[in-house]
């Protein structure tokens, strides 16, 4: 076969519906796999569950992160690819209303997967975890110039004590040195030019010194998670807090999210074994072999995701084209009679 | 008091589903009024049960499977009513009896109380998200008991006209297209502003992916291939039963974003 025939046989195949309707159907079912597969575990985790074989297979394969392996993405593209010559097909066959509405929507499809192809390799997110008072540069993060300051955390309770929102107070100058001041909370980020601020997570933050001899420094400690206390040695150190200690002799517990009576569990752990433990109120000093700790005080961390995405506008143009193709593809259907 | 509601309801479409069983032999005017009304009157407790929901939530009964079947049901009966207007069998009516009755019977076994919103889903967006998935999943339900009235006359000698029915099929998949077009389109603009991404393969996204794809490779068949007929109404049901889980069986099995049961 000559390469003349092959353009000429390519070009059909691509154009014709077989081929998009068992593009639509094969990526539909590769998808749903997708979701019975979990994804983005460890070779390990897949060979242990589904056993040696079948385990490299599907890591052989990428259908562990099928989403982005790149077969995956190359289907994407044909199918990108086949919908809008579909959609210039359409319109060159029926010079209609309904050809352009059916133009519109595979248009709209196409726009859709392009903004998504633009967001895959140019989109930037990061996560911060910020005390409330304090700040950040953006840089340090991998996006572009700015900085960033939290002013203030605080959360609204229902009566059930279950979360009604999280807001944070937050003023960002951005590269250009423009400065938006704002009350960001989850459903509302800030929209500056080139990126927005989500609300995500919220925690608490404690601070301690730890003095070891004549040696003497403040530690960060976030809830639940232990840290190296300074020192050679290989012990950790891990803090816990109790908003409202609630002292009944049942155990620690805290008897609402609000931190009226405040108290730091700290645990101190040799290669994750429990030594010891105490629990400390603002001001309180422990002291245990050569260190001593003083709980000073305590103050609510914001997690925030930002995000610079130069694709969803496009994508969101593609959702506008897509639904006014198929209102003008399908605007008869409830008005004419039935054939 | 909803609860009552719900069982008054429950047992109007026991009775609709023995009639319409009764009226597959012997059919008379007579029953295809009584069923009507048995319908009317079930739709008119189940809205006063939802009403009731409302004001004692102050809010849209949307915030959770159980409150979305109950809303899904509704507008199941709301579909089923106009399209009963325009074609009957009792076939049709049994189907669609055995449908709500199925999905009541479901939402029985789900957590019922009423729990405030969390604050992922405070906004607008949750209404118009779920207010699009209710006409969507309503009439690609109605239409999946259409295909299967017509699965069963096809190769019978009856009074039904085939092409009337699957015309009426193919309109109720093309309204319930549009909306789950919007349903993913408003899902994928409110996940963008809660958690800065349009889309993250969650399961309940990818199943909807799927369904509509299914969809969109019935209405390309049909167009381009003039699939009509029992391949057209084969299809049909496919697309339902993914309606279903995307429904169920990601919300209870797979977890996700969408785990509010």
């Amino acid at each position: 076969m000559n390469k003349k025939h092959q353009v000429r046989g390519i070009f059909p195949t691509l154009t014709s519906m077989q081929t998009a309707i068992y593009l639509l159907i094969f990526i539909a079912l590769l998808s749903a796999v997708g979701t019975v597969i979990p994804q983005g575990e460890k070779s390990s985790f897949y060979t242990q569950h589904y056993g040696q074989y079948s385990g490299t297979f599907i890591t052989l394969l990428g259908l562990d992160h099928l989403y982005q392996v790149w077969w995956y993405q190359v289907l994407l593209g044909l199918l990108c690819l086949s919908l809008l010559l579909c959609g210039y097909k359409r319109l060159s066959q029926a010079r209609s209303l309904t050809g352009v509405g059916s133009s519109l929507l595979h248009l709209g499809m196409a726009v859709i997967i392009v903004g998504a192809a633009w967001s895959l390799g140019y989109a930037k997110q990061a996560y911060l975890e910020i005390n409330q008072g304090e700040s950040a540069f953006l840089r340090d993060y991998g996006l572009k110039e700015g900085y960033l300051e939290v002013k203030k955390f605080n959360i609204d309770y229902y009566p059930d004590h279950s979360p009604r929102q999280y807001y944070s107070q937050i003023s960002l100058q951005d590269y250009k040195g423009r400065c938006y001041e704002e009350n960001i909370s989850v459903n509302y980020p800030l929209k500056a030019a080139n990126l927005k601020i989500y609300q995500t997570s919220w925690g608490w933050s404690m601070q301690a010194d730890v003095a070891k001899g004549e040696n003497k420094q403040r530690l960060s400690l976030q809830n639940g998670i232990a840290i190296p206390l300074p020192g050679r040695g290989s012990l950790e150190i891990k803090a816990v807090f109790i908003p409202d200690y609630q002292e009944d002799g049942t155990g620690l517990r805290t008897k609402s999210p609000y931190p009226h009576n405040p108290r730091m569990l700290a645990t101190l752990l040799r290669e994750g074994q429990i030594i010891d433990m105490v629990v400390l109120a603002p001001g309180e000093s422990w002291t245990l072999g050569e260190y001593n700790i003083i709980f000073q005080g305590f103050v609510p961390y914001t997690g925030l995701t930002l995000k610079e995405d130069p694709g969803v506008n496009l994508v969101f143009t593609g959702f506008a084209l897509l639904s006014l193709g198929l209102l003008i593809r399908y605007r008869n259907l409830y008005i004419r009679k039935a054939a | 008091m909803e609860n009552h509601l719900l069982n008054i309801c429950f047992a109007l479409f026991l009775i609709g589903i023995m009639i319409s069983l009764y009226s597959l032999w012997w059919s008379t005017e007579g029953l295809q009024k009584l069923i009507k009304w048995i319908i009317r009157l079930a739709l008119l407790f189940l809205t006063i049960a939802i009403i009731a929901r409302i004001v004692e939530t102050g809010r849209l009964p949307f915030a959770s499977l159980y409150e979305f079947v109950l809303a899904f049901t509704w507008a199941i009966l709301c579909f089923f009513v106009i399209t009963r207007r325009r074609f009957y069998s009792p076939i049709f009516d049994l189907l669609s009896n055995i449908l709500v009755v199925g999905l009541l019977l479901a939402a029985s076994f789900l957590p019922t109380e009423a729990r405030p919103l969390m604050p992922a889903l405070q906004s607008n967006w949750l209404h118009i998200h779920v207010f699009t998935a209710i006409i969507a999943y309503g009439s690609f339900a109605v239409s999946f008991c259409l295909a299967g009235v017509y699965m069963f006359q096809e190769n019978r000698a009856t009074v039904i006209e085939l092409r009337p029915l699957d015309q009426l099929i193919y309109r109720l998949v093309v309204l319930g297209f549009i909306f789950l077009s919007l349903v993913i389109i408003t899902g994928a603009i409110w996940a963008e502003q809660v958690w800065g991404n349009w889309w993250t393969w969650d399961p309940k996204e990818t199943w909807s992916l799927v369904t509509w794809l299914v969809y969109a490779a019935y209405l390309h068949a049909r167009h381009t291939y003039n699939w009509k007929g029992r391949r057209s109404a084969v299809m049909v049901l496919i697309g339902f039963g993914l309606v279903l889980i995307t429904l169920f069986g990601v919300s209870l099995i797979l977890p996700g974003l969408h785990s509010y049961i």
